[in-house]
């Protein structure tokens, strides 16, 4: 088991080393929104005077600026984009023969589904970073650009490789469920973007908190999005006073929940396609 | 002997209505090569489907190395070995790649698995490409790349889906020199489907000609010929209304075995053709039947294909004689020289 994992992973990667344009796109969008909306969306232009400053920091959740809350939030978009390619890869796959001639080998449906949500999880874990270390870089270009105000402790390090871990878990089991279940790529990419949106701007990755209506935010609280970039934001701004009710653990378990479930989700379906056909 | 494939009943039906494999019955010797000849949409390849465990029956029993393929998919796949009428082969890896991937995927010893890849690099001829992206080989490359991966793990049964689909003569003649060399090694069975009558018939032990999902002939290509009765020679007569007369003056020559007509010629089976020409056109000459042409042909599997299903062989249609008779030269050529 742990051999046929290890081989079938090592292949995953070796494919998308060899294929880089798909980091590369991967990489567009949030790099689109942070370089064109995070620059253009300043909020802080609006919010004059200390009062005004002050109720701009309590709308995001005692975040420095707008583009440091909005950074993290893009940190976390980036699982979205990044996983989206693994679930296309299995289509491709079963088009081009080659999960026909897997399916012949005495390979289990789990590992052949374990190999790929493991290749697809590192992917978007680095580009997370990458996202949050060109933030930062934007910053010291003299752009709007991320400003972490806490003191980063291990614990707190920990937790946010957790989010971003987690979160990439979830979105890869997602998208290589729908890659199981969905024959033609036309129609994975169809099902894929009525997705992608809709769980963006249902987080609380781009909007204020402080400016979402209360049944918005009862929605964005259990989005996964909102749940990682909240253990990112816990731990990269701190204030005088804590802006959330909830420290990152608890954030993490609701995290770990979307993902067990989607993990589930996904061996039941990636089974049901690699089973003898009926 | 011991039967390596032993097969009762099998059947596949699509949406309850479209019968591709009718109950079909056969069973294989350990170390025979025992080919599957049918035209396409035959039913041979969703019996391969069946047998290496990647499709579910309809109905039916299948037996292969003495497990029950149905009972135990995952067993049977660590026995046999898979080749597929299409590349299946990663085209984002290197050759040796895709082999240690297969080798890791079928549990071969680690020890074992440099040596054997070498191995098999060397002898299938794409050593010298081995750690080439596979997406830059040839067809005849990437179909012996197929091959290796589908033996790495020395299976005790090779099923090959129409392996030589698509390549040259020269490469079809190629793949079979391979596979008769791995079976001379190794001592494998190989369940081979195919339509192509002349590798069919350099190749198998055995051969099962399947239509419409039934199987309607069984023997060795020998035995099938001589179902036929000997030779066949084909007369055309020169007005097409002078057929019923021209067989009836034909079936009274002596030696004739029987006379059919078919799309105005007239088929007389017989021993030896060749004696039997100038007797044949001397009754049609009697009896007033003017001829537009005679031709003797030796017994093939086209002829017996042509016996058994009442029509000619669907996919040769586009083939012109010359591609075949060169097929079957390079196919006869390999066969006699792995024999060697």
């Amino acid at each position: 088991m742990m051999r046929e994992l290890s081989a079938l992973t090592r292949r995953e990667l070796l494919r998308l080393a060899r294929n880089p344009q798909a980091l590369v796109t991967a990489l567009l969008l949030p790099i689109l929104y942070l370089l064109l909306f995070g620059q253009a969306f300043n909020l802080g232009a609006l919010a004059s005077g200390p009062g005004g400053q002050a109720a701009l920091i309590l709308s995001i959740r005692g975040a420095p600026t707008y583009f440091s809350y909005f950074s993290a939030g893009m940190a976390g978009f980036v699982a979205v984009t990044a996983t989206l390619f693994i679930g296309a890869n299995v289509i491709f796959d079963r088009l081009f023969g080659v999960l026909k001639r897997t399916s012949a080998t005495p390979a289990t449906a789990t590992s052949i589904f374990g190999s790929r949500l493991i290749a697809g999880s590192i992917q978007p874990i680095g580009l997370a970073f990458l996202v949050l270390g060109l933030s930062l870089l934007l910053g010291k270009l003299g752009l709007s650009g991320l400003q972490v105000t806490a003191a980063l402790t291990p614990v707190g390090a920990v937790e946010i490789l957790l989010a971003v871990v987690i979160l990439s878990l979830m979105f890869a089991s997602l998208f290589l469920a729908i890659g199981f279940t969905i024959e033609q790529p036309q129609s994975y990419f169809a099902v894929v973007n009525a997705i992608n949106l809709p769980v963006l701007l249902t987080s609380a990755a781009l909007y204020p908190w402080g400016t979402m209506p209360a049944w918005f935010r009862n929605v964005a609280s259990f989005n996964p999005i909102t749940l990682a970039v909240t253990v990112i934001r816990e731990n990269l701004f701190a204030g005088a006073t804590s802006f959330y009710p909830y420290g990152p653990a608890v954030y993490l378990l609701g995290l770990l929940g979307w993902a067990v479930a989607m993990i589930v989700l996904a061996i039941l379906l990636a089974r049901r396609a690699l089973a003898p056909q009926k | 002997m011991t039967q390596a494939i032993s097969v009762e009943g099998l059947a596949k039906t699509y949406n309850g209505t479209v019968k591709a494999v009718d109950g079909v019955s056969f069973a294989v010797d350990a170390g025979e090569a025992y080919g599957f000849l049918g035209p396409n949409g035959a039913g041979k390849t969703t019996t391969v489907s069946m047998l290496t465990a990647l499709l579910a029956p309809t109905a039916g029993h299948a037996i292969v190395d003495g497990i029950d393929v149905f009972a135990d998919p995952a067993s049977i796949k660590r026995r046999i070995g898979l080749v597929f009428q299409e590349s299946t082969s990663d085209s984002d890896l290197t050759g040796r790649e895709n082999l240690q991937l297969a080798a890791a995927l079928f549990g071969v010893p680690r020890r074992e698995v440099a040596g054997r890849i070498d191995n098999l690099l060397e002898k299938l001829q794409i050593a010298d490409a081995a750690d080439r992206l596979t997406k830059t080989y040839s067809g005849g490359m990437r179909r012996r790349l197929e091959l290796a991966v589908g033996i790495i793990h020395s299976p005790r049964v090779l099923f090959l889906d129409e392996p030589t689909l698509g390549l040259d003569p020269q490469g079809r003649a190629g793949f079979w020199r391979y596979v008769q060399e791995l079976r001379k090694e190794h001592g494998m069975t190989v369940f081979v489907t195919t339509h192509y009558l002349d590798e069919a018939d350099g190749i198998c032990d055995r051969i099962a000609i399947i239509d419409h999902g039934h199987i309607v002939a069984t023997g060795s290509p020998s035995e099938l010929k001589d179902r036929l009765g000997g030779d066949v020679v084909t007369v055309r007569p020169a007005l097409a209304d002078q057929a019923l007369a021209a067989q009836a003056a034909l079936a009274h020559v002596p030696g004739v075995v029987s006379v059919t007509p078919q799309d105005g010629l007239l088929r007389v089976k017989c021993p030896r053709g060749e004696e039997l020409v100038p007797r044949l056109v001397e009754a049609c000459d009697k009896a007033g039947i003017g001829l537009a042409g005679v031709s003797l042909k030796r017994p093939s599997l086209d002829e017996v294909f042509l016996e058994f299903t009442g029509r000619e062989f669907r996919e040769d249609e586009g083939m012109t004689a010359t591609d075949r008779a060169v097929r079957i030269g390079q196919v006869q050529q390999a066969w006699g020289r792995s024999r060697r």
